[in-house]
């Protein structure tokens, strides 16, 4: 079997079992950007032989995604885009079609422009969750006759076949975008010149940005939190950058504003 | 006196992993919230009309947070179990499901994604950003801590305390633990906005000393970082899509490095 088709197949199964993830079964968050990219670049990074490049592309890939969509919620009847199936068809693509490339700064314009057709994917996915959700409702419906007719069997069938449309949903939307993606995206990669190349990987260093403005919007409610958290990260720039200095940060916080709104 | 068996509950907390498999338009989750409940109504309900009647009224429509769906479950069964004995009319049991299912959408979504997905997003995120390869671990088992006390914790408290679940519920003083969860969210936001977002110019290296380069670049990263992300807050809370801030971003970043203002 060709390793092409093999990581196609690979990157659809994945696809399809990250997707129940994400409303349909368990919701244990492997859906999130954060663990799903990781995990794809992990399965993809071995059947090439690069486990540690593949998890690497993953975790950056995972982090951007992850602060894009951090607001997006499945609540009711909003239907967010599909954060999971862009995760892991970002790192598919970028890595299937950069790791044939010799140089860093080649392999991380071709993660660059993944990253960013996988965020018009995630939309494309939004639809195709809608379709679902629609193939639910008439299922519904069905099920809901088959009740009144005291045939209740019909309730564990119908509930199946929901998350088995959700499962082949992904799984051919996955494998088709790989099977069909790698090679456009490799030669959209070779056209490009070196400096318009490189200004990519200036993008994707401030992509970050626009996760942590989005964050920033959901955290900050009033003017006074707004002036301790400009003043914190003044300090912060001007401090050295350990992970300890931020996590105690937080829990200091955490522990002297707890219940600080609720009274009020 | 309470018929169901523990292992029972238990299986309907695990059923209720897949509440969502059949979400639908119509009555969102209540192919799933029957399937759910479905052994405990076949305990409750021996065949026939009664337990017809019991699948039917579990047909309508049901949505709410799905960690919090397992106390909505729980309270419904000790309510099935009242009516099999005659005790309460089926209305009960309707008016009681839509209340608590609005009261624990309200917790819930509150609680879950509004606070600690968030949260236990950013605490991944300061690892992630130092490279740690463990970092979807650290998510994985922070974030499922709570998830799996309520899933299954929330069924045996609502079988066993029935209407009065609400109660143990504000016990928990969720309010607080939000407000101390946004804090916390907060202050790991302000040490990633200056350390993790990559503002380079070729101009420090030209004009500033060797000595004072490395401060002048953490200090232009910093500020640079700050006002970046203040542009994006406005725009954001000026209901600009994310997507077209993105855009916007790219492209003022490719000109700036097609003019050497960045590298």
């Amino acid at each position: 079997m060709p390793e092409h088709l093999t990581a196609s197949l690979l990157i659809a199964l994945i696809g399809g079992i990250v997707d129940l993830d994400s409303t349909a079964t368990w919701q244990f968050m492997i859906s999130q950007p954060i663990v799903a990219a990781p995990l794809t670049g992990l399965f993809l990074g071995n059947l090439y032989g690069e486990a540690a490049a593949g998890l690497k592309l993953g975790l950056m890939v995972g982090v951007i995604l992850q602060l894009l969509w951090i607001e997006q919620l499945p609540l009711g009847m909003n239907v967010p885009p599909d954060a999971a199936l862009a995760s892991v068809l970002s790192v598919a693509l970028g890595f299937i079609s950069g790791h044939s490339y010799e140089t860093y700064s080649e392999r991380e314009v071709c993660y660059t422009v993944a990253l960013l057709l996988a965020v018009a994917l995630g939309l494309l996915g939004r639809s195709l969750d809608m379709f679902v959700r629609r193939l639910n409702t008439s299922i519904d419906t069905w099920v809901c006759q088959k009740v009144e007719d005291n045939s209740l069997w019909a309730i564990a069938v119908g509930h199946t076949l929901g998350g088995v449309f959700t499962f082949t949903k992904a799984f051919v939307f996955c494998f088709l975008v790989v099977w069909l993606g790698v090679e456009p995206l490799r030669y959209f990669t070779q056209t490009l010149s070196f400096k318009h190349g490189s200004g990519f990987i200036v993008v994707q260093g401030l992509l970050p940005a626009i996760g942590f403005s989005v964050l920033a919007s959901m955290v900050l409610k009033t003017r006074d939190e707004m002036r301790l958290f400009v003043g914190a990260v003044i300090a912060f720039t001007l401090l050295p950058a350990k992970i300890g200095l931020g996590l105690g940060a937080a829990a200091v916080l955490m522990y002297k504003y707890r219940g600080a709104g609720a009274k009020k | 006196m309470r018929t169901l068996p523990h292992t029972l509950l238990a299986r309907i907390a695990f059923r209720s992993f897949f509440l969502q498999s059949s979400w639908n338009y119509r009555g969102m989750m209540s192919m799933g919230f029957l399937y759910s409940i479905s052994p405990g109504i076949d305990r409750l309900h021996s065949p026939g009309p009664a337990r017809e009647a019991a699948y039917l009224r579990h047909l309508e429509y049901f949505n709410t947070n799905p960690y919090f769906a397992s106390v909505v479950m729980g309270v419904t069964l000790a309510l099935e179990e009242r009516l099999s004995r005659g005790e309460i009319g089926e209305e009960v049991i309707h008016d009681t499901k839509e209340g608590l299912m609005t009261a624990c959408a309200a917790i819930g979504d509150g609680l879950f994604w509004d606070s600690w997905r968030p949260f236990v997003a950013v605490v991944a995120l300061v690892f992630a950003f130092g490279n740690y390869l463990l970092t979807p671990l650290i998510f994985l088992g922070l974030y499922n801590l709570p998830h799996l006390y309520f899933r299954f914790a929330g069924i045996f408290w609502g079988y066993r305390e029935g209407t009065h679940v609400i109660r143990s519920l504000r016990q928990f003083q969720f309010p607080q633990i939000r407000q101390s969860l946004r804090y916390g969210t907060m202050a790991m936001l302000a040490y990633l906005i200056p350390n993790h977002v990559n503002v380079h110019t070729p101009f420090l290296l030209t004009n500033l000393p060797l000595e004072y380069f490395y401060f002048g670049e953490k200090v232009v990263q910093g500020f640079g970082a700050l006002l970046l992300v203040a542009l994006g807050t406005v725009a954001y809370r000026a209901r600009v899509d994310v997507l077209l801030i993105s855009f916007l971003l790219m492209v003022c970043a490719l000109v700036l490095y097609h003019w050497g203002i960045l590298i």
